[in-house]
């Protein structure tokens, strides 16, 4: 059996001090005279950067990722949101961002730092709520954007408009609610550093189509984050040059993510966030997790290549587009974000399925893992759907149930299990 | 070639044992909580049936959930991928194999040499399997032995969710409180789990013919209703309850 | 008076068959209370809201979750089961993600000759939302002029829009009679009322709702109205549930559900930009939860309803698992209680268990009256 080369990622320690950074720099904003937001993941955070160099972002679904990785805090955090009446059965990123709230403790230790204002995204049944209760219960202004114009591929004028005049109300909301006066070249550049980023996510996505993957899904998810914390910001979007070009060294040389990996799987949707064990499990059978569609796609933005494989989406600063102007800026901002492939499905199963077929063939994959997610109904949606459509193509599906961000929701002994019962299926047995 | 089969499961151990292919003894007992030792009497057992000792036998492997804690076996085989070798070899015709235990139901799509293609198995919630068919016939004061047959004598179709056991349960409470014939809330118990499996068997797809083995397959009830669920006949083979072991003992000749 | 209204709720599938041979139109199976029903009317097509038949089920779990709510299974089951067949087309109107998925999976694997995804804002608080709404209300005219193989006039959208007009302030006026010391009829009965018109061809249900208006003002009521209710929260057309409330010691007097007030509470104010002007009513009506923010337009209205019929009470029920309802329960029971009315929150699946709703039901009713007491 091939035994490939392996070494850490020469990254992980910038990216840990870039993360610690993120949560400091957000607690300690006022100190410095800066803004805090907080808003989602999918906020359009291009946008408030259009106040200043001094804002500060907290992206809701990764804060409560990393509450949903501390296992204890989580359950208190949980706890205190059922204590106030609400049901088991919500959003688990949402329950561990209002337990936090309510219980006034920090993730990373101290009090809960209140923001200034929220700025979201609707994109699922719970994303306008949650910040609704945020802003009510913290008194602070809120604003949220609707995306609900359906799949890119059917983009026209009018839907376009829709996002786009929300965003300039929006920005009158900003100056209304900061007393702050918008500048435009604030918001142009990071629009271009938005594309830049997310862009070059996926050509780092790209490079795990190399046999041995260089990175693996657990060490993607330490990595992809930043992206979601602030996809606009100049420093992660520098940072991902330096991942990438580590990637493509890493090929040069051999190295792999797993040095048995005899077996290609991706999985789908966010995983067990207190279980990452799940992905150590794999490795005893030789088996790596690549990616998903999720890790790919829901910060990376992608296009159709002119050889047909899936790349990096062209830039506009690539594409030798300057922005001039508010409006310019805020289109090009709609466009980039509605093309998003891990958003095309919120509206239809059956395009994620032809995505995660194409992944499937391109990252030359020997199976896929669903994490059916009780957590997250909006990357749930259409989920068996999804089991069907890759199952009726001949891949090789299996399906666990779990939840991203509430423990109790997941059974590890069961899932080893069923993950036994799929190794068994691809005839592969434990490495001794 | 001489192979022993252990099923390790939540509430029954069985161990089946093979010599050339023929079955020549199977032994069950209850897991206890000491299971290694319920393991070691149930293999005994089998052995004195068999009339050999232990050295005869040339390979051992368990499944079940407890399979890892198993003694003496060699190798591990998963519930799943026992069963659907143990219903191939029993029903060769089967190509959806159900397998409901105390514990969890499981549904297998296999191909003609008894490969898995597809699984599913149910959750966290045991409205699906048969220890919930247990509690139920308690909370009617039935003996779970009669409980099947009692389903039998209705004819009524009682709505009644199983979504989730909790739910269940209070629904039964309300059929008592309002007078609703046992036999009648029997029938409603098996619908509703026979709802539950038929629905996961419906993930993996219904392709004929479709094998019941597992121990919920000794209830009447239960199949009655199942087959109405799938609106088709199922296929129990004889001994359905040890497939499992069955299966592992086939693995174990496979070398 | 209203055994016509029950008659059709129980034979909603022979009327929709029926109608179809007697008139030669087409039916359209609708999702969600949001679709533009005044377009199909006008182009002679029968708008049939899709609901669920609360029974057990096992033919959903392949195409849809556990986790979303027992209604959306509900609502593709009868798909899947062939009890829809006669539809000639499916449009789902953007809501939840709930619904969305049993529009999908019925397209996918049920089958229909036509199927439309409608775009409807979420966001109906934007600036854009109406005449972004307009905009896919073009589009979805389009549609009606294929599946029709004719134009869409504006004499026909004016006919459509009047009679959905019509039925909704019929309805109105019909409401209006629960308000009274005694109501003049059940909350059972306004429910069938309320929910066949989702189905029923307007004008014969206007028609049915004038005759019962006739009657209703001599209409004797010897039943006790005990304590006056309303019942909240999700899609709601459970007759025994509301039923089993009235058999205690109390009358639902008016709801806020997508198969209630939610459905016909607003009318289309005439306008020459006909689109504009439905577009413009679905923007504005009393919100589903999953639209109803940054502000809070929903709360306002409940409470101005609970005023307006004199509600003692409120019985909160909610689809298990249904995420944009369960967002707004919370802050609703402290709106309730900043209001002075005490409220019960049941869960509901498929089936419910009546027995055990039955003794928080009448907890509930005794609650409400030792306060009356002191």
């Amino acid at each position: 059996m091939t035994n490939y080369k392996s070494e850490p990622l020469k990254c992980w320690q910038k990216a840990k001090e870039l993360r610690d950074k993120y949560y400091k720099d957000y607690q300690t904003a006022h100190e410095r005279g800066g803004i805090r937001w907080t808003g989602g993941a999918w906020s359009f955070d291009a946008i408030p950067y259009g106040l200043g160099d001094d804002v500060y972002p907290l992206t809701g679904e990764p804060y409560a990722a990393s509450i949903a990785f501390m296992k204890d805090f989580s359950l208190e955090c949980l706890e205190a949101t059922e204590a106030k009446g609400w049901a088991r059965d919500l959003c688990a990123y949402m329950r561990n961002y209002w337990g936090s709230m309510y219980l006034n403790k920090w993730a990373f230790g101290g009090e809960f730092p209140k923001a200034d204002f929220a700025w979201q995204d609707h994109i699922c049944c719970s994303h306008g709520k949650w910040d609704q209760h945020v802003a009510e219960y913290e008194n602070i202004p809120y604003f949220c954007i609707d995306v609900s114009v359906g799949p890119h591929k059917d983009l026209d004028d009018p839907k376009l408009l829709y996002v786009v005049d929300q965003m300039h109300e929006g920005i009158e909301f900003l100056e209304k609610a900061t007393g702050r006066e918008y500048d435009d070249e604030k918001l142009i550049a990071a629009v271009n550093d938005e594309c830049r980023q997310t862009s070059t996510w996926a050509e780092i996505c790209v490079l795990n189509k190399h046999k041995p993957a260089p990175l693996d899904e657990k060490s993607m998810y330490s990595l992809y984050v930043f992206s979601t914390l602030s996809k606009a910001k100049k420093e992660y979007a520098d940072f991902y040059e330096e991942v990438r070009d580590e990637m493509k060294d890493r090929i040069a040389r051999g190295v792999a993510a797993l040095p048995t990996e005899r077996c290609r799987l991706i999985s789908d949707t966010q995983p067990p966030w207190a279980f990452l064990s799940v992905f150590r499990y794999l490795e005893k059978f030789g088996a790596v997790s690549v990616g998903s569609l999720y890790t790919f796609s829901l910060v990376g933005i992608w296009e159709d290549k002119p050889d047909g494989t899936w790349g990096p989406r062209t830039t506009p600063e690539q594409a030798g587009i300057k922005i001039e102007t508010r409006d310019q800026a805020l289109r090009i901002l709609a466009d980039w974000n509605l093309s998003k492939p891990e958003w095309q499905h919120f509206y239809d199963p059956t395009l994620k399925t032809k995505m995660m077929k194409r992944i499937y063939d391109e990252w030359d994959l020997d199976g896929i893992m669903l994490h059916l997610n009780r957590g997250c109904e909006g990357l749930s949606c259409g989920i068996m759907e999804n089991h069907w459509g890759l199952t009726d193509m001949g891949v090789p599906v299996m399906s666990f149930e779990g939840n991203m961000g509430d423990s109790r929701e997941f059974d590890e002994a069961r899932t080893m299990d069923r993950i036994d019962s799929f190794m068994e299926r691809l005839d592969l047995k434990k490495i001794s | 070639m001489t192979t022993a089969g252990i099923d390790m499961g939540a509430k029954n151990i069985r161990v089946l044992i093979l010599k050339d292919g023929e079955v020549i003894a199977r032994a069950e007992q209850m897991a206890g909580f000491d299971t290694a030792e319920s393991a070691e009497i149930a293999f005994n057992n089998a052995l004195g049936q068999a009339g050999i000792n232990k050295d005869q036998i040339d390979r051992i492997v368990a499944t079940g959930a407890g399979r890892e804690s198993a003694p003496l076996a060699q190798e591990t085989v998963t519930d799943v991928g026992a069963a659907a070798k143990g219903g191939n070899r029993l029903i060769p015709q089967a190509r959806t194999i159900i397998d409901v235990g105390a514990e969890e139901g499981r549904a297998i799509k296999t191909d003609a040499a008894g490969k898995v293609m597809d699984f599913a198995v149910n959750e966290k919630c045991a409205a699906g399997a048969g220890s919930f068919t247990e509690a139920m016939s308690r909370a009617l004061e039935v003996q779970l032995e009669e409980f099947g047959p009692l389903s039998l004598k209705s004819s009524q179709t009682t709505p009644m969710n199983a979504q989730c056991a909790v739910f269940a349960e209070s629904e039964v409470v309300s059929l008592l409180h309002a007078k609703t014939p046992k036999q009648d809330i029997a029938r409603a118990v098996h619908d509703a789990i026979a709802d539950r499996i038929v629905s996961m068997v419906r993930r993996v797809g219904i392709e004929p013919e479709v094998a019941l083995v597992g121990a919920v397959s000794r209830n009447v009830g239960f199949v009655d209703s199942l087959k109405r669920g799938l609106e088709r006949d199922v296929i129990i083979p004889d001994d359905a309850e040890f497939v499992g072991a069955l299966g592992a003992a086939l693995v174990a000749a496979e070398g | 008076m209203f055994t016509q209204f029950q008659e059709w709720y129980d034979k909603r599938h022979e009327y929709a068959k029926d109608w179809k041979q007697r008139t030669g139109g087409k039916v359209m199976g609708c999702f969600c209370s949001y679709v533009p029903e005044e377009m199909l009317v006008a182009g002679n097509i029968l708008p049939v809201r899709i609901l669920g038949s609360h029974e057990p089920q096992n033919v959903t779990e392949p195409y849809i979750f556990g986790m979303y709510c027992p209604f959306c299974r509900d609502v593709l089951a009868q798909g899947l089961k062939g009890r829809y067949d006669y539809l000639d087309g499916i449009t789902l109107s953007q809501s939840c993600i709930h619904l969305r998925q049993s529009y999908v999976a019925w397209r996918e694997h049920v089958g229909v000759p036509f199927d439309y995804y409608l775009y409807m804002p979420n966001k109906v608080q934007a600036r854009a939302a109406t005449p972004y709404l307009k905009s896919e209300l073009v589009k979805y005219k389009a549609h009606i002029e294929e599946i029709n193989g004719r134009e869409l006039t504006d004499a026909d959208l004016d006919a459509g829009i009047a009679a959905v007009n019509r039925n909704r302030e019929l309805m109105h006026k019909v409401y209006e009679f629960r308000k009274g010391d005694t109501p003049k009829l059940t909350g059972l009965e306004a429910m069938y009322m309320t929910v066949s018109s989702t189905w029923i061809d307007k004008e014969e249900h206007s028609a049915e709702i004038e005759k019962v208006l006739e009657q209703l003002p001599d209409r004797q009521v010897t039943r006790d109205t005990g304590a006056r209710l309303m019942l909240v929260g999700s899609e709601d057309d459970d007759v025994s549930f509301i039923d089993m409330i009235e058999s205690v010691g109390a009358t639902v007097v008016v709801d806020d559900h997508c198969t209630g007030t939610r459905y016909f509470w607003n009318s289309v104010v005439p306008d020459d930009d006909r689109l504009m002007a439905i577009a413009d009513r679905y923007v504005k009506r009393p919100p589903c939860p999953t639209k109803d923010w940054e502000e809070r337009w929903r709360f306002p209205h409940i409470l101005e309803l609970c005023k307006n019929f004199d509600v003692q009470g409120a019985v909160i029920i909610q689809q298990k698992f249904c995420d944009p309802h369960e967002c707004d329960i919370m802050p609703l029971r402290e709106a309730f209680v900043k209001s002075d009315i005490p409220s019960l929150f049941l869960e509901f699946d498929v089936t419910v268990p009546i027995g055990q709703f039955k003794v928080r039901v009448e907890a509930f009713l005794e609650m409400i009256g030792s306060e009356d007491l002191f």
